[in-house]
């Protein structure tokens, strides 16, 4: 045996003798502008598996980024084995024995598994590579772990799913004794979920010690002996899984009632705005559909289940292969973002960063990027119209930033959402599509923009919204559809269904 | 509220760094031609001045047309080749007896049509701006050479010669062409919606489309500037060394590169400003000039050009660090 075993055994002894390995004494981060983590207080225990939970934006990526030094820390302390540690370069991290699984695969796509399995630590004899030993056993370690990968492959040649299992093999294979796991399974199968499972649970028979972040409560209560619970960049508190509930984690994760997040008015729903008959693309299929001015078309399902698929498509990125789009009645050939916003379409996309914004550009040249056709009416664009419609929107949408010249990629992801949602604002739409709004936004910014969902329909629009966080859909949409695999597989009125239907449907048990 | 606080200041702070960028620039120049001033007995002469106006004018038109290019994260590396061939086309053209504007029309639309070309490699055929313009460098080269066959085309029309010699106003005409192509780019990229469209289209192409903007459009219109600012002073250094030759002009491009960086270009895109990359074509000219004054070996000069780049986009990226 090779591998995770023969490395990981000679720790054992050690680990599971000693009480925490890993202490946090009054950690802080700031950054300018954001307390990202307030000082925090906690001792993971050496070979227990850890949960993190928090809503987007509450730290827990902050608290990666400083235990694997990636970025330092603003004060307080980090105590490894009962010393203090700098842990200021990723490097200390992994000679300490930290190794962290991100959400994203951060490894080489173009080289094949195993050379990213050794990635660093190639197998050399007198200075060359030593490819074919280096596939061999990264085919065993793979097989050991029951994961049905080729070691030969180019990387990018798996699916993402496969490709977090790999970055998992590697990362175990490392005489890790720390090993973060950053909501792993959001792009695993149920399949890939259950081998991951499995390689936790023998790293932790093995005295590894498992920080565990995810939003699946199923997940944590599967998995974790502990859970510590972040709220907003503080750390609320600590319950063995034993002792606790879900009810009570999810009160400590927002703290505050439902209603007084998710602000909902009632209207009375108006004419139909747009309607999907029978709409076919790329990654979903014969999906149908209608919004009415006033209301609010909920989307639910599992990451990757063809949602941002059709609204992109109804936006004209993509053309649909059959089906048909309605407008307000009329039949509509939509081929371009710019024929989808000419009829009054906008859409906030799922990725700010990638899709949503140019981040090196000013704030008021984002706010404005949509109607430099109305700025610009005489050919020269109007310095004061551009200046005063920047400065509204930064007033109107309370946008937290040093003013319109300020760069975008200066301010906190709240605040640059809500320039996403600002700049079709101006624009003027009546049908607004949202992909994921609130994905890192903080619980008092995902309040202000629901606020907004209400402007929007009191002015007659109707908005589509994608959420694949339930409770968001659940409060907010007066219809909820539910997409799995492509297709929509079911439809509810406001409320008229339980969570546990929903998600069901969504995961198709 | 201290968080707002903090983040005016550190805005601010950037701001007066980005201003002092610009005028460090100025000054530098200033520096320079005081410093030659003194060194040289012959810098500031009338003829000096006249000569070294003359030498920046043709980068500098390089340069304005590169850095559109540039903000919209691409290159042309094909510009000196546009200028070199465009040199032989004019002159055939003038050779084949058609009156001065027709030919310069012609030439231009040659311009045109080279970088719609380029637009059309990057947009539809999906290829590298690096690509498609290194393509084109020596391709047209070597058309050029192919029809002159090596030859040197010389230019017999007096009026089109004399453009170049002569003044307006007692500074060269050459020069006067900078104002001209200058003052419409800058009304374009600082003040009309297609500057900030290609401000937009730099800086996040996807997010730029699914705004509404026409990217396509846009780099067509970059690559076609590039190509016609490139053609245009093709005509310029026909006219001033009264030949047309597919030779000429052979490492320009990098000169232009060079001074639109020295001029605060990102090659990163979405950075960059008509202003800067004409101080920084002339910082250049003056260097090249004031060693040819001091009797420098010209090789130092391009040592010299070499290290003013890093010096100067190492401190600018340090301002871009300090955000």
């Amino acid at each position: 045996m090779i591998g995770i075993v023969s490395r990981a055994d000679t720790h054992v002894a050690e680990t599971r003798a000693a009480g925490p390995i890993l202490e946090l004494v009054g950690l802080e981060k700031r950054y300018v502008g954001t307390h990202a983590l307030k000082p925090a207080t906690l001792a993971f225990e050496a070979g227990e598996i850890h949960a993190i939970v928090g809503e987007n934006g509450a730290g827990k990526s902050t608290l990666i980024k400083l235990l694997t030094g990636v970025i330092p820390r603003t004060s307080g302390e980090i105590v490894w084995q009962g010393k203090p540690t700098d842990l200021s370069t990723p490097h200390e991290a992994i000679a300490l024995g930290i190794n962290a699984v991100h959400q994203e695969v951060v490894l080489c796509r173009h080289l094949t598994v195993a050379a990213n399995m050794f990635l660093g630590e190639e197998k050399r004899r007198f200075g060359l590579l030593q490819h074919r030993a280096m596939v061999r056993e990264a085919q065993v370690i793979l097989d050991d772990l029951g994961f049905e990968i080729p070691a030969h492959v180019p990387l990018g040649s798996l699916t993402i799913g496969q490709q977090q299992l790999v970055a998992t093999a590697r990362a175990a294979t490392r005489g890790t004794r720390f090993l973060i796991f950053d909501e792993p399974t959001a792009y695993l199968t149920r399949r890939e979920a259950a081998q991951l499972f499995a390689l936790i649970r023998r790293l932790e028979a093995e005295g590894v010690t498992i920080v565990y972040i995810s939003h699946r409560m199923e997940e944590v209560f599967e998995l974790a002996a502990r859970v510590s619970i972040l709220r907003d960049g503080t750390l609320v508190g600590t319950r063995r899984i034993s002792e606790t509930n879900e009810a009570e984690l999810i009160g400590l994760m927002i703290n505050r009632s439902l209603e007084q997040i998710y602000h909902k008015d009632s209207f009375t729903p108006g004419a139909t705005i747009l309607e999907a008959r029978h709409l076919s693309g790329k990654g979903f299929e014969d999906v149908s559909m209608t919004v009415r001015a006033g209301e609010i078309v909920g989307l639910y399902g599992l990451i990757g289940a063809g949602r941002s698929e059709f609204v992109t498509t109804l936006f004209g990125r993509e053309a649909p292969s059959e089906g048909q789009i309605l407008w307000e009645g009329q039949p509509v050939n939509i081929r371009s973002p710019r024929d989808a916003i000419d009829l009054g379409i906008a859409l906030a996309p799922e990725s700010r960063r990638d899709q949503g914004l140019c981040l090196n550009l000013p704030v008021g040249l984002n706010l404005n990027l949509a109607i430099y056709d109305r700025l610009a009416r005489t050919g020269l664009v109007s310095r004061s119209e551009e200046a005063s419609a920047a400065e509204r929107q930064i007033a109107d949408l309370r946008i937290k930033t040093a003013g319109r010249h300020a760069l975008a990629s200066s301010l906190s992801g709240g605040n640059q959402q809500k320039i996403v949602i600002g700049k079709w604002l101006s624009h003027g739409a009546r049908l607004f599509i949202f992909d994921e709004p609130t994905v890192g936004v903080d619980v008092g910014t995902k309040a202000e923009i629901y606020r907004l969902f209400s402007a929007l329909l009191s002015n007659g629009a109707g908005i589509i919204l994608i959420s694949s966080y339930l409770p968001e859909v659940y409060e907010l949409a007066d219809r909820l559809h539910v997409f799995r695999r492509g297709k929509l597989v079911a439809s509810h009125d406001y409320r008229s269904a339980s969570h546990e239907e929903i998600l069901g449907e969504a995961i198709g048990i | 509220m201290s968080e707002s606080e903090e983040i005016k200041k550190a805005a601010l702070s950037r701001g007066r760094f980005n201003m002092l960028f610009g005028l460090t620039l100025l000054g530098l120049l200033l520096l320079l031609w005081v410093a030659l001033g003194f060194a040289t007995t012959s810098f500031w002469s009338a003829n000096n001045i006249s000569n070294l106006l003359r030498q920046g004018a043709m980068i500098a038109i390089l340069a304005i047309g590169q850095t559109f290019v540039i903000i919209t994260g691409g290159i042309d590396l094909s510009v000196g080749a546009i200028t070199g061939f465009t040199s032989v086309i004019v002159a055939l053209l003038l050779q084949s007896g058609l009156p001065i504007w027709a030919a310069v029309i012609l030439t231009l639309m040659l311009g045109a049509g080279i970088g719609i070309f380029h637009a059309f490699g990057i947009v539809q055929l999906g290829l590298p701006p690096f690509i498609i313009t290194l393509a084109t460098l020596t391709s047209l080269r070597g058309i050029g050479l192919l029809i002159t066959n090596g030859a040197t085309i010389s230019i017999t029309n007096d009026t089109f010669t004399e453009f170049s010699r002569n003044d307006f106003l007692g500074i060269p005409n050459l020069f006067w062409m900078v104002i001209v192509v200058g003052l419409p780019a800058w009304v374009l990229l600082h003040h009309s919606r297609f500057g900030r469209y290609l401000y937009a289209v730099g800086s996040n192409a996807e997010a730029a489309r699914l705004s509404g903007i026409n990217v396509k459009g846009i780099i067509y219109l970059a690559y076609t500037i590039s190509a016609v600012c490139a053609s245009f002073v093709g005509l310029l250094l026909a006219a001033r060394i009264g030949i047309g030759n597919a030779t000429q002009a052979e490492g320009w491009e990098l000169q232009a590169i060079a001074s639109s960086v020295i001029g605060g270009t990102s090659l990163f895109g979405a950075v960059g400003s008509v202003h800067g990359p004409l101080l920084g074509a002339f910082i250049l000219a003056t260097i090249n000039n004031g060693a040819n004054l001091m009797n420098v070996n010209s090789f130092w000069q391009r040592i010299i050009t070499g290290v003013l780049i890093i010096v100067i986009v190492y401190f600018d990226q340090l301002r871009r660090r300090g955000r």
